[in-house]
């Protein structure tokens, strides 16, 4: 799995860039923000990142604002979000959380507890990502029997099978595109009795008369 | 405070060690980002020292703390922590704080260009 990319967004650029360094040097691609509108801009484009460290303060929109539109946005697979903060208080650490960020890292960083916390992050998104991969998989296969679960109409005599198209389609065409089944054909002993032995004995009887005719 | 060292040689250390193999250095990339910005920084919370914007005082000195951090300033980090409080406080005590703030910079700036030069 490629490492997964983080925004780190701070106004103060001696943090931003030592953050940054302490990230690429754990082998992350950073991008940067330097303020809290466009750390949103980034998060909310279409390929956003999947893991972001946010100030806590900064001009414009703070930290602890931009996770709040985040949230709002309900994603499948939300970024995983680090307040970076000053503030030690718990009172505001448990504000943070119930605002919705994952995590939050004291200032000023220290490099092993900041990467650890972010590797945490990674994995959660890694787990996140993989299940809504599963989740996604489930949902089409259950499509795919609702499908087949629907009332079909079959030609009575030949059992041919009318598609949502009003056509008409041989059953092995039918299934082969509404369901993961294929078919390979063989027969039954009934039809063997009723089709192909009769053939099969026709078959003897003209090679039969060929040679009678031959030979007299 | 006087035995609190102006910059902190373990997180000198630090930022040196965060230089990927064949990458610009990132201790001079990140003291020369703080000379540049931190006088910035400081004239502004001048100006709201003077303005008397307690509130703008607060920031200022909060972003000034975060930098000073970074590097391991840590005597120029206590200024700064006292004057963001007083600007939490609402209260502005004397100018001794803003005037602290200016000589702690001027001893970690000249510590920085000794580390600059000999690198």
């Amino acid at each position: 799995m490629l490492p997964l990319q983080v925004l780190v967004a701070d106004d103060e650029a001696v943090s931003r860039t030592v953050v940054g360094a302490m990230l690429k040097k754990a082998g992350y691609p950073v991008i940067y923000a330097p303020d809290g509108e466009q750390a949103w801009r980034i998060l909310d484009s279409d390929d956003p990142p999947a893991l972001a460290l946010l100030d806590w303060e900064m001009p414009g929109l703070q930290g602890p604002e931009v996770v709040q539109r985040i949230r709002s946005k309900h994603l499948q697979s939300p970024p995983y979000v680090i307040l970076l903060t000053a503030r030690d208080s718990s009172a505001d650490i448990v504000r943070g959380l119930r605002g919705g960020a994952d995590d939050y890292v004291t200032k000023p960083a220290n490099e092993d507890e900041l990467i650890a916390r972010v590797s945490v992050g990674a994995r959660v998104v890694q787990l996140q990502t993989a299940l809504a991969d599963r989740v996604r998989n489930l949902e089409e296969a259950l499509a795919n029997v609702k499908a087949l679960q629907t009332l079909l109409p079959m030609c009575a005599y030949c059992k041919s099978i009318r598609n949502d198209q009003n056509y008409w389609e041989k059953v092995e065409t039918y299934f082969t595109q509404h369901s993961n089944v294929s078919f390979t054909h063989s027969y039954c002993p009934n039809c063997y009795d009723r089709f192909v032995r009769p053939e099969l004995e026709a078959l003897e009887d003209a090679r039969a008369a060929q040679e009678k005719q031959r030979r007299g | 405070m006087s035995d609190v060292p102006v910059l902190d040689s373990a997180v000198v250390s630090g930022l040196r060690e965060l230089t990927p193999p064949g990458e610009p250095d990132v201790l001079a990339d990140v003291l020369n980002i703080f000379l540049v910005e931190v006088p910035l920084r400081m004239d502004r919370l001048r100006n709201a020292w003077a303005a008397g914007d307690i509130e703008e005082v607060r920031r200022a000195a909060h972003s000034l703390k975060g930098s000073a951090g970074n590097i391991g300033a840590r005597r120029l980090y206590e200024v700064c922590r006292q004057l963001e409080a007083q600007g939490t406080s609402g209260a502005l005590a004397g100018s001794a704080l803003v005037d602290a703030l200016g000589v702690e910079f001027g001893k970690v700036e000249v510590e920085i260009r000794r580390l600059l030069n000999n690198s």
